[in-house]
């Protein structure tokens, strides 16, 4: 009896503080979720009134879509290579800013900057920049790399969109480097310079196991939003020259709204959410064992 | 305590209530206007991004002749399907009063639109400009606009290189074609500017080999079901093979041949506008740009694609017409005085001498019905009024699958850029079909 009304207290206190947010939350994210998973297994073109259900054939055609795979490979690459490289970057940037040079705090802010401007216009900019200015530039100097459009090429535009993503992310990234920098104890740091550590050991054997938090959620960041990108993706390049940097996400909408196959783009879409999760749950884990204590 | 127990009890129902308050009163915001005032608001999806400003002034002009109706024109962002976004407006219950949509999705929304075959236009209405808007007998769509395409050219320019006058019905095979190119060439300019979307290439240029197959459209629809069942072979099709070949003497002469991809659509107009190039393969949707960068100029028109050198093949000197753009009417979340207006407002373009004014000569549209008799002024929808009254037309391919000129589109842009050889591009475009249910 008693038992039954601690409960009864404490639902009234859960639905006091989260009640809404709960409410919300299932409204606009748990049932949109389930119901996406349940159109998976219909043939739903996106605007009839009625629908078939249809198992699991939605998923056969997702797997033995070439181009989904293609682009499904694509986009680990994409992936890749941002995650490595916006990390490395902000790590440089904010352990230089954290180094006590002169006017850091207006470079720290510089470097946020692009992170405050929305994908698509910055897709926009570099377009621009890559079609037009650096063309000019290349033609004008005589510097062959540049003298035609890097958008036009398949290769060259893979790489203006890492170049771009690289460029927003490492703002943000480098300030939360930036806070794991200042979080390591000064002591710890001159305790190991009186032992005669040079600045590569206390790198290696302080800052680094002090950090791993902050490369935990700048890991699960950029992973994240490497696998979901899509509006860069589409202010750049459009999934172009002849859709040969179409990413994964761009090719499920595709899929569902352009090709009206709903189904198989639902059905592609949760698989992207699987291997995305997948992939970030484990990345978590394991960077999550690397933390010490100081 | 109990004091406690009761305020957070009352907080709880507090909460509860604010939210369900929040459902209830959007549910009525949708409809207090109208009761009050007789005041009605329709809002006009537009897909057609050039003519956005032009529409605007056009529902102001149709409002202050009708004070008791508001119309809004909302544009679909260009680039994006208009299907994409009035399914979307559709599923979030904001379905626009009047949608423009392309000919292929319009029997898509046959559940939500209102039947329209009692409309007095339906009548004035061009012979087959209702065609793609019919479901079971019924009319749902209202043809808004007839476009044609082809290759523009600069006739101020052509007659300089050909020493006087220049017409265009000499020009009827691939080898004039050519001829042409290398004449304005020797003349120290850029002969041709082939823009590479995916749109263009894959939705216009691709499909004249779709329509040259045949005059009559049951052949042409034939001929895409062989295509379907995979029993067509392009690569030995006369047709396909032929405009394909007029790509290759496009691509040859083409301004920017060095990065044949790197284009985008306003490099056309600014093109034929500061003389690099004297023809571009476009439609007359083109006329506004090249208008505001060549104002002078009134002296543009339309050359058929020749697709062989038998200056008598069909399609030599034919250019593709048609409706591009149908108007549905909602039914499901518009109530009857906002459908009625809309009847009013499409009424009012189609018999009112202002609303015909604004669609010729404002926003450069061709409309679809023979009662209108208000001349175009701009050169290329005259071009096109030419080649139809001579009857010299293609069907324009305007109800092919939703991605197809996306899809193949990529694949034509592979051939410009000398990717893949036209075998390739049939290969490609045969797998493209084959895919489609």
């Amino acid at each position: 009896m008693k038992e039954e009304k601690r409960f009864i207290d404490k639902l009234k206190t859960y639905l006091l503080y989260a009640g809404p947010t709960t409410f919300i939350f299932f409204t606009v994210i748990i049932l949109p979720f389930l119901f996406g998973i349940y159109l998976t297994f219909t043939s739903w073109d996106g605007i009839s009134n009625s629908h078939n259900l249809v198992g699991f054939s939605n998923y056969i055609e997702a797997f033995k879509d070439m181009k989904f795979l293609s682009s499904f490979g694509l986009t680990l690459k994409y992936v890749l290579y941002t995650v490595i490289l916006t990390n490395i970057i902000a790590f440089l940037f904010a352990y230089i800013l954290t180094s006590g040079m002169k006017g850091q705090n207006f470079f720290r802010a510089g470097f946020f900057t692009p992170n405050l401007i929305g994908g698509i216009i910055l897709g926009f900019i570099w377009q621009f920049i890559f079609s037009r200015l650096l063309v000019y530039i290349g033609n004008n100097f005589n510097i062959p790399i540049f003298s035609s459009s890097w958008l036009a090429d398949p290769v060259k535009a893979f790489w203006t969109l890492v170049i771009v993503s690289v460029w927003q992310n490492s703002g943000y990234m480098m300030v939360i480097y930036v806070a794991g920098f200042m979080n390591v104890p000064k002591d710890l740091l001159e305790a190991a310079s009186i032992d005669g550590a040079n600045a590569w050991r206390r790198m290696i054997n302080i800052i680094v196991p002090m950090m791993i938090p902050s490369i935990t959620i700048c890991l699960f960041l950029t992973l994240q939003r490497g696998f979901m990108v899509y509006d860069v993706n589409l202010a750049l390049t459009k999934g172009g020259p002849f859709k040969s940097t179409e990413l994964i996400s761009m090719y499920v909408y595709n899929q569902a709204f352009l090709s009206q196959k709903y189904g198989v783009g639902q059905a592609q879409a949760f698989v992207l959410f699987l291997v995305v999760a997948l992939v970030t749950v484990i990345q978590v884990y394991f960077s999550k064992k690397m933390e010490v204590e100081a | 305590m109990k004091f406690k127990k009761a305020i957070s009890l009352l907080m709880s129902a507090l909460v509860a209530t604010t939210l369900f308050a929040g459902c209830s009163k959007s549910s009525e915001n949708n409809t207090p206007a109208q009761t009050e005032k007789k005041q009605v608001k329709i809002t006009v999806l537009n897909s057609k991004g050039e003519i956005q400003t032009q529409l605007e002034e056009m529902a102001k002009a149709f409002m202050s002749e009708n004070q008791e109706i508001t119309v809004e024109v909302i544009p679909a962002p260009t680039g994006q399907s208009p299907f994409e976004k009035v399914s979307s407006l559709y599923s979030s219950g904001n379905a626009p009063t009047l949608s423009m949509l392309d000919p292929g999705d319009v029997v898509k929304f046959k559940d939500k639109v209102a039947d329209l075959s009692s409309e007095k236009w339906v009548n004035d209405s061009f012979d087959r400009s209702l065609d793609a808007a019919k479901v079971d007998g019924k009319v749902i769509g209202f043809p808004f606009t007839v476009e044609g395409y082809g290759f523009i050219y600069n006739k101020e320019v052509l007659d300089k290189v050909y020493g006087g006058n220049f017409d265009a019905s000499t020009i009827k095979t691939q080898n004039d074609l050519e001829e042409m190119f290398k004449k304005i060439e020797a003349s120290g300019m850029g002969s041709i500017i082939v823009s590479p979307m995916d749109w263009s290439l894959g939705g216009h240029f691709l499909p004249l080999s779709y329509a040259t197959q045949s005059k009559s459209s049951d052949e042409v629809n034939k001929f895409l079901e062989d295509l379907k069942a995979g029993k067509v072979d392009l690569a030995q099709n006369k047709q396909f093979k032929g405009l394909m070949a007029t790509l290759d003497i496009m691509k040859k002469h083409n301004i920017s041949k060095n990065s044949p991809l790197s284009g985008t659509y306003e490099n056309g107009p600014e093109a034929l506008a500061t003389k690099k190039a004297a023809v571009w393969f476009m439609g007359n949707w083109a006329w506004p740009q090249i208008h505001e960068l060549d104002p002078e100029n009134n002296s543009y028109a339309f050359l058929p694609v020749p697709i062989s050198n038998d200056a008598n093949d069909y399609g030599n000197s034919e250019i593709p017409v048609g409706v591009t753009k149908y108007f549905i009417l909602d039914k499901e979340q518009n109530t009857e005085e906002q459908q009625a207006a809309a009847k009013k407002f499409l009424e009012w373009i189609v018999y009112s001498k202002t609303g015909q004014d604004y669609v010729v000569n404002k926003a450069n549209i061709i409309p679809a019905f023979k009662n209108v008799t208000v001349e175009p002024q701009d050169p290329l929808a005259k071009s096109i009024k030419n080649y139809m009254s001579q009857g010299k037309t293609l069907q324009f391919m305007v109800t092919l699958p939703s991605d197809h000129w996306s899809k193949n589109g990529a694949s034509m842009q592979k051939f410009l850029d000398n990717k893949i050889d036209v075998n390739g591009l049939a290969k490609e475009i045969q797998e493209y079909w084959k895919s489609v249910k």
